[in-house]
């Protein structure tokens, strides 16, 4: 199935070739988990801190049992906590 | 609303004429601005995030700010830190900022506190005000403000800025929906009892991510510090809609924003039983 994958500041590396302005339609397996598909790009769970599926933050607790559907948009933050 | 036991002062012709571009406002007008001038708000962190924010919050009109921070001015905050100049180094970053805040508005009330706050004093700072300003860098320092904020039912304005991207949100555990900084970031809390949980080991280690470290563009603070100073406004005023349960996230690079909604956590070691 396809989602959207968004990947800002230093995570952008992680997109595919074809991405434009820090998002790609990916191909992922069927009820693959938030985990499974930040693993599947091969990004570091710990960088990708701030997961936010269709606009809504995804608690680390939540990220194996939170299991993505066709369409769906995943955007992955690194944590912000300079100032 | 929420600051309305503050005394309301008198305006001047100077008041009316300095912040006539207010009063023209209809959301703010002259109650509006009659509340910024009895509002207090605790800034901690008089760096890049606290520059901007008190600048204009003293431009605004802001009637007591406290500004808090042990720090002397280096020359690599002037980068980015607005409220000093060349002048300043090796100054208290607090008298610095201060004499600037002063020099922009001898009209309201600035409160030095040359300190780290922590602790008691902490407690009792954030106690005292209407506002918190969380503009500090570091996870711990936030955590602890945050808390503080929870303990005595205060909104807490909160923005972060790192190499090219910002963060910022409004929290008030008085509000029943409304979510706090634990709630976002509390697997980064060592020790939390969320930590403690197996699928929280891979967030919980010590994942640097200052500005000393990381490095930061230097309007993005000011960006940050910007709206921190504008959502300020906002809730002392009582109008417009907060970014409480919403966070904003930016990437300069991308010039991209993005907006977040956060869910109270149920199971929040800070919040939950607030």
């Amino acid at each position: 199935m396809n989602i959207t994958l968004k990947c800002f500041a230093g995570l952008k590396r992680h997109l595919p070739p074809h991405a434009k302005a820090n998002a790609a339609v990916v191909e992922v397996g069927a009820e693959m988990s938030v985990h499974q598909v930040i693993d599947l790009f091969k990004i570091d769970r710990e960088e990708a801190y701030l997961v936010i599926l269709n606009g809504v933050f995804v608690c680390p607790p939540d990220r194996d049992s939170t299991i993505l559907q066709e369409n769906d948009t995943l955007a992955l933050w690194p944590e912000v906590a300079g100032g | 609303m929420h600051f309305s036991e503050n005394k309301h002062r008198e305006m001047s012709d100077n008041d009316l004429l300095r912040y006539s571009r207010h009063i023209m406002l209809p959301e703010i007008d002259f109650e509006g601005q009659q509340k910024l001038l009895a509002a207090k708000v605790l800034i901690i962190g008089a760096g890049g995030l606290g520059s901007p924010a008190a600048l204009y919050l003293s431009a605004s009109g802001v009637g007591e700010i406290t500004i808090a921070d042990h720090d002397k001015v280096e020359l690599n905050n002037l980068q980015r830190q607005i409220a000093y100049d060349e002048d300043s180094l090796g100054q208290s970053k607090v008298s610095s900022c201060a004499h600037r805040m002063e020099n922009i508005n001898s009209g309201i009330n600035v409160l030095q506190l040359d300190e780290k706050l922590t602790g008691r004093q902490l407690l009792s700072q954030v106690a005292a005000v209407d506002v918190v300003l969380d503009c500090t860098d570091n996870l711990s320092t936030r955590f602890e403000i945050n808390q503080a904020c929870v303990a005595h039912n205060k909104w807490l304005v909160s923005a972060a800025a790192i190499r090219w991207e910002g963060q910022i949100s409004v929290y008030h555990c008085g509000s029943q929906q409304s979510p706090c900084y634990h709630c976002l970031y509390g697997m980064r809390a060592a020790g939390s009892k969320e930590s403690s949980q197996n699928f929280s080991n891979s967030y919980s280690n010590s994942y640097s991510n200052s500005c000393s470290n990381n490095g930061i563009l230097s309007p993005v603070v000011g960006v940050m510090g910007s709206m921190q100073a504008i959502e300020v406004i906002k809730l002392i005023i009582n109008k417009g809609d907060s970014l409480m349960g919403r966070v904003l996230l930016f990437d300069a690079l991308s010039m991209q924003w993005e907006s977040m909604i956060l869910a109270k956590n149920p199971d929040c070691s800070v919040c939950a039983n607030a």
